[in-house]
């Protein structure tokens, strides 16, 4: 995957470039709008993550571009702006995801693997992970050829692994995801572990590959390695 | 006590202790005047009688003379010195006494003393004097009334520019962005008042408004550092030859991190609560949410063997999903969180009520303070802004919200 990552901070900008340089992925990056639009200009990606308030101008304009130009980038905004208004406005224009800040490395990846599989035209619907095969359509999943009975939660947290397979993935990371800020769990990691407990159980029952470690206490890897 | 009332009260003693002294005078130099006058009368009458003694060389009969009584008295005492007095003037055609002034003087007379005394009746001016006390009472009366009526309308009249300037600071809302109304007073000094409070209400506004945007502005700008924060961490557990020691730091600092995000979307929320920024109204089955909430929330719930009880009416309410939905959490996870283990929640809906009441700590919260900014339980993990946060939510849809602390529960009321 090509990814065009829009971010006026340095920082941040730097992280989601070495974050998301992985599995084949080729990353770019521009601090303003201008070298955006530049880029955009020359070259296609499959990607563009799109900071609203960058220096030289809103990020809104660079998604008018790209719906003018009738391009086919995928676009997720990552925004300190909160508001609905902005949310629906960016929505509208064709972004096809809205993250606030401040948000994880893992969430950022998994929304794009997430728009990507949606946006992929693909006949196949299966995500496929060694011995793992996870129906997106029918949420069933597969190991070995014998179905596992998943919940809900515990279906969102093998998907949420597999986007983020061989990253260290915090268990705050994974309590906003599973549960959302909205929830308010606080530090409240039980409930996270007994359901990272019952996945694990049920994905050893058909297999021997334990691909899920726990990371000294503050978090979840997914690896074959 | 009103000030009309305050002015009247005043102005009311002052007029009545002026009249009533001027009436006092006014009687008492009356008064003189007519004795004056009939005790002129009186010095004509016995300068006649004298002249009639001197001329004819007699006494004049014990006759009335211009219907004054005028005796003689001889007597023994030198001449007794002149004097006028009041006394009763006894009318031989009319039955009773009336009152009368008279003169006593002496007079020699072939060689005897005589006592002169000339009695007039004074009936006329008694009347007189009579009709003048019942004129100026009439007037002080009249007077009286007519000034407090006058004063009452006239100072009613004089105050309503005042009581408009009143109705419209009592409606004054710091968040509204319309500007206070100038009602172009005639009157100088209400004129001023208007201009100042205007002038006032709008430096009091542009003030707030600052604030807010100040607050907007901080909790904005704190979010890429956050976002920044997060992502290094994100990328600094990645390093496989960190310790354990570096993980529970690093832990504690994702906690920390994630606290002050939490923190800071609180009081975004708060300021587009405050500024009616969330207008996205829907009609919404209450029944439904809250069944799907305690749906949402079992997990949390049966962790902590917390039994919920629900006994839910049907309402619909007109409110925005998002608010409603971030009240409920709030109240909800409070319930939950304040819970004792094996505790129980109960929540009653009725058409126009909505009650949630749960076991806790065994004494009751400060009701006056809970829903403050930044006052949370002892115990709590927040940040203190939930409950305020409820209660703003409460405030766009003038809903009342209430605590109370019965039978050990603390019951959460909103009344709709």
């Amino acid at each position: 995957m090509k990814i065009l990552i829009v971010e006026d901070e340095q920082g941040l900008r730097e992280n989601m470039l070495t974050y998301l340089s992985e599995d084949n992925n080729i990353c770019e990056s521009s601090a303003t709008l201008a070298d955006a639009v530049a880029k955009l200009a020359s070259y296609n990606y499959d990607f563009v993550l799109l900071d609203i308030g960058l220096p030289d101008g809103e990020g809104f304009e660079l998604l008018n571009y790209l719906k003018n130009e009738m391009r086919g980038e995928a676009v997720i905004i990552i925004s300190a702006r909160n508001s609905l208004d902005d949310r629906i406005k960016g929505l509208n224009i064709g972004a096809d995801d809205y993250l606030v800040k401040p948000f994880h490395l893992a969430e950022l990846k998994a929304r794009i693997v997430a728009v990507f599989r949606r946006k992929a035209t693909s006949s196949n619907n299966n995500l496929i992970f060694n011995e793992i095969v996870i129906n997106l359509i029918g949420r069933t999943v597969f190991i070995n050829d014998v179905e596992i009975i998943l919940t809900r939660k515990e279906y969102d947290m093998l998907l949420y692994f597999i986007a983020n397979k061989g990253k260290v993935i915090a268990k705050t990371a994974l309590a906003e995801h599973l549960w959302g800020d909205e929830m308010d769990m606080h530090d409240n990691f039980d409930f996270i572990y007994s359901h990272i407990k019952n996945l694990r159980k049920k994905i050893l029952d058909v297999t021997t590959n334990d691909y899920l470690k726990s990371i000294y206490g503050i978090g979840y890897k997914f690896t074959d390695r | 006590m009103k000030l009309a009332a305050h002015y009247n009260k005043v102005n009311i003693v002052v007029t009545l202790s002026v009249l009533l002294i001027g009436a006092v005078i006014y009687f008492f130099a009356i008064d003189k005047i007519i004795n004056n006058r009939l005790d002129e009368e009186l010095g004509e009458e016995v300068s006649e009688v004298i002249t009639y003694v001197h001329q004819n060389q007699l006494l004049p009969k014990q006759f009335d003379i211009d219907e004054n009584q005028v005796e003689f008295i001889k007597t023994n005492a030198l001449n007794s010195s002149p004097r006028y007095f009041d006394t009763t003037y006894v009318n031989p055609r009319k039955s009773g006494d009336k009152s009368g002034r008279a003169f006593e003087g002496g007079i020699k007379f072939k060689g005897d003393n005589y006592r002169i005394r000339i009695i007039k009746s004074s009936e006329s001016t008694v009347y007189l004097k009579q009709i003048i006390t019942a004129i100026t009472l009439v007037l002080i009366l009249a007077l009286l009334t007519i000034l407090s009526l006058t004063n009452r309308y006239i100072l009613n009249d004089l105050w309503k520019p005042f009581f408009g300037l009143l109705a419209h600071m009592k409606a004054f809302n710091i968040s509204e962005s319309s500007s206070f109304i100038l009602t172009n007073n005639k009157v100088d000094e209400f004129a001023d008042l208007d201009n100042a409070i205007a002038e006032m209400s709008s430096r009091v506004k542009t003030d707030f408004q600052n604030l807010k945007q100040f607050t907007e502005n901080a909790s904005h700008e704190m979010l890429t550092p956050l976002a920044v924060i997060t992502s290094k961490l994100d990328t600094l557990i990645q390093d496989e030859t960190l310790k354990k020691e570096h993980f529970d730091q690093i832990q504690d600092i994702y906690g920390a991190a994630g606290k002050l995000s939490r923190l800071n979307q609180s009081l975004l929320l708060l300021v587009k609560i405050e500024n009616n920024l969330i207008a996205d109204n829907d009609n919404l089955d209450l029944n439904q949410l809250i069944n799907d909430k305690i749906r949402q929330f079992q997990e949390l719930s049966a962790s902590k063997e917390i039994r919920i009880y629900a006994e839910l009416g049907s309402k619909e309410v007109m409110v925005s999903k998002h608010l409603m939905d971030i009240l409920l959490n709030n109240l909800l996870s409070n319930a939950i969180r304040h819970n004792q283990s094996k505790g129980s929640i109960n929540i009653y809906l009725t058409n126009d009520k909505l009650t949630i009441q749960n076991l806790g700590l065994t004494v009751p919260l400060n009701s006056n303070s809970i829903f403050d900014r930044f006052q949370k339980g002892s115990t709590s993990e927040g940040a203190g802004l939930g409950l305020t946060i409820v209660k703003n939510i409460c405030n766009v849809y003038d809903w009342d919200m209430k605590y109370s602390f019965v039978n050990n529960l603390h019951t959460f009321s909103i009344v709709f």
